[in-house]
């Protein structure tokens, strides 16, 4: 990997109770990759996705993050600190805003980099005007990348769990991130649907967006990812491309000693 | 009235501006051809909600002058209970955050009117500082109570303002459980509001203030960050929404709403006591901001009204001649107790959502029952109504 990291991660331990849930974990996603972190149930996947997104702070260990031209420590941050930064988040559950619009939604997707507060909006400022008809546009471009156009003006409650799952890619979308966070984005979907997300995250990486996926299904990771970091127990057993890992002793018997791959 | 032209001109502001507002709520529904023909004053004055802000302004101005003398108070206190409620209604709708103690904000408001007045100061000043002090107030306590969710908030809120009565009614500089007497009249400018009437229009004209902020801030992206965190809080913050600092901005700017009502009250009634603020008070206000239907703008205007209407008329119908002395208790207590859990079982939204929704039905109804029923004209139809729908949540 000559290409500079955007993401880096060194010795991170988190701790519940006298539980690691993950120990000394590091790895370095550079810049337009797509990188996999996968492993059986209780992995510790989870809890590292926490620890970089900022729902958890580290026990011990450091995240830094390429912020302009440099990495930046950002463990201490807060979550919308770092989704200000350009990371986005899709959730494994469908965190979606009830009571909203599907576009409206997404437009919450562009807080991270707007700024127009209560003061602007409440008096209506030009600047209110600005970014609110930047921010529908982007939205509108956004769900049209993930073919939900049509249910812009719709409630998002509405909507079936595949295409839940896609509104969340939308509303990350709309965040323009540098640093895409998927968390099982294939679970619970349809063969179909699973497909579609499949195409859209080889397009976002085609663009050369920056991902990290965490994964419990080994297929779908292995058609996507430049590479796959295998977690077991809370501690990182393997990295390397997604043949390597295949091929890798302790993966087969982290996987094959609990479940079979899927 | 010879002043009060000035007043009434004034209040031709808001009305405007609001109605310019609605029109520009709709670059979605512009996507319809159906919604094309909608552009242009005159087109946008025959949109039924329009019509209806309109109605409602024209009703509201003119009602201080056709209401007989003796029921201008009630429309004061109306009205100073809707602004409460529409800054309630927007925490609570919106943002998902429940208070308790909202009246301990109007108390606040009132009582920062009241002694800046009796002491010297512009009543002017007051009444400009009611709403600051207890937006300020709201935002220091709001950092630790604004931690806690649901039951514990309410609860919380609730012994705030408990604390506060107990404080208030303590202290010799707030006049004790006495509290303040002779709080002058509101001067501005030289105009003084003395009368009834003069009040209902200076309510009149804080609330479509109250409204128009509302409004402004649900429909924005402030707004949407705020119901985004009354979902959850975690996605939220994931997607950049600053969720402890919204939340505290929407408890102080709903508090400042109360103290703008409270500031009002004080010369109003120029006679302030804790007893004027009691806990029941702030669940009234909750009653009101849930019966209109949380969530809404007009949700609060309409809860205000329909609750204190009914309290004045059961406490009339109770104390009227040849009722037996148990009847004002009986009324004021148990027949509005089952009104509310009536409405609260049938009309679950409160009242604006259902009645909203009752007139998309109708519309959907007519529309696809009448002769031009091509289908593009109900793939529009389908459109608008989710579009309606999805405005009833942003509130109008």
């Amino acid at each position: 990997m000559t290409a500079a990291a955007m993401l880096r991660v060194e010795e991170l331990s988190r701790a519940f109770g006298a539980v690691y849930a993950v120990r000394d974990v590091s790895l370095s996603v550079a810049e337009g990759e797509t990188r996999a972190v996968i492993g059986p149930n209780g992995a510790g996947k989870s809890t590292l996705f926490n620890l970089v997104s900022g729902h958890l702070t580290p026990g011990h260990g450091t995240v830094h993050y390429a912020a302009g031209d440099r990495l930046r420590r950002i463990d201490r941050l807060s979550a919308h600190a770092r989704a200000r930064q350009g990371i986005a988040i899709v959730f494994q559950s469908a965190r979606l805003f009830h009571g909203m619009t599907a576009l409206e939604n997404v437009m919450v997707g562009a807080h991270a980099r707007t700024r127009h507060g209560f003061l602007s909006a409440a008096l209506r400022l030009p600047r209110h005007h600005r970014e609110e008809a930047a921010i529908t546009a982007d939205a509108l471009t956004a769900l049209d990348r993930v073919g939900l156009r049509d249910w812009a003006h719709r409630s998002a409650d509405a909507l079936p769990l595949g295409q839940q799952r896609a509104l969340q890619v939308a509303r990350a979308l709309c965040a323009r991130p540098r640093l895409l966070l998927l968390d099982e984005p294939a679970s619970g979907l349809r063969a179909g649907e699973r497909e579609a997300l499949a195409r859209l995250i080889e397009g976002l990486r085609a663009e050369g967006l920056t991902m990290m996926l965490i994964e419990h299904d080994v297929a779908f990771v292995a058609r996507l990812a430049d590479r796959v970091t295998v977690l077991h127990l809370g501690r990182q057993i393997a990295e390397g491309t997604p043949e390597q890992i295949r091929g890798d002793d302790a993966v087969l018997a982290a996987y094959l000693g609990q479940e079979a791959p899927a | 009235m010879n002043k009060p032209t000035t007043q009434t001109r004034s209040q031709g502001g808001p009305p405007t501006r609001a109605r310019r507002a609605a029109g520009k709520r709709s670059p979605a529904p512009a996507r319809t051809p159906a919604r094309l023909a909608a552009f242009g004053p005159a087109a946008r004055l025959r949109r039924p909600r329009v019509l209806a802000v309109v109605a409602l302004c024209a009703a509201a101005l003119a009602l201080p002058q056709v209401l007989p003398a003796s029921d201008v108070p009630v429309l004061v206190t109306l009205l100073l209970s809707a602004i409460v409620v529409t800054g309630l209604s927007m925490l609570m709708g919106y943002a998902g955050q429940i208070s308790l103690g909202h009246a301990a904000f109007y108390l606040i408001g009132a009582y920062t009117a009241a002694l800046l007045a009796t002491h010297g100061r512009p009543t002017w000043l007051g009444l400009a500082a009611a709403p600051l002090a207890a937006a300020v107030v709201a935002a220091v306590i709001g950092v630790p109570l604004l931690r806690l969710r649901g039951h514990q908030l309410a609860f919380a809120t609730l012994a705030m303002q408990l604390i506060l009565l107990n404080v208030v009614g303590q202290q010799e500089w707030t006049g004790g459980d006495i509290g303040l007497q002779g709080v002058p009249r509101l001067t501005v400018a030289g105009y003084e509001f003395s009368s009834a009437t003069s009040y209902a229009y200076l309510t009149l004209a804080a609330l479509a203030l109250v409204v128009i902020v509302t409004r402004n801030v649900v429909a924005s992206r402030p707004g949407r960050g705020l119901r985004a965190l009354a979902t959850s809080e975690v996605a939220a913050e994931s997607a950049g929404v600053p969720v402890v600092a919204y939340k505290l901005a929407v408890f102080s700017l709903s508090a400042g709403f109360a103290g703008l009502a409270g500031g009002i009250y004080a010369f109003y009634t120029g006679y302030l006591a804790p007893g004027s603020f009691p806990v029941l008070l702030s669940f009234e206000f909750v009653v009101m901001a849930v019966i209109g239907g949380l969530g809404t703008v007009w949700g609060a205007l309409a809860g205000a009204a329909v609750i204190t209407l009914l309290l004045q008329e059961l406490n009339e119908l109770g104390t009227a001649e040849g009722m037996p002395g148990s009847a004002p208790a009986v009324l004021s207590y148990a027949v509005y107790g089952l009104l509310l859990v009536l409405v609260v079982l049938y009309l679950p939204r409160g009242l604006v959502p259902s009645a909203t929704a009752w007139w998309e039905r109708r519309r959907a109804r007519r529309r696809s029952g009448g002769p031009h029923d091509d289908s593009p004209a109900a793939g529009a139809g389908a459109g608008r109504g989710a579009d309606a729908g999805a405005a009833a949540g942003k509130g109008t």
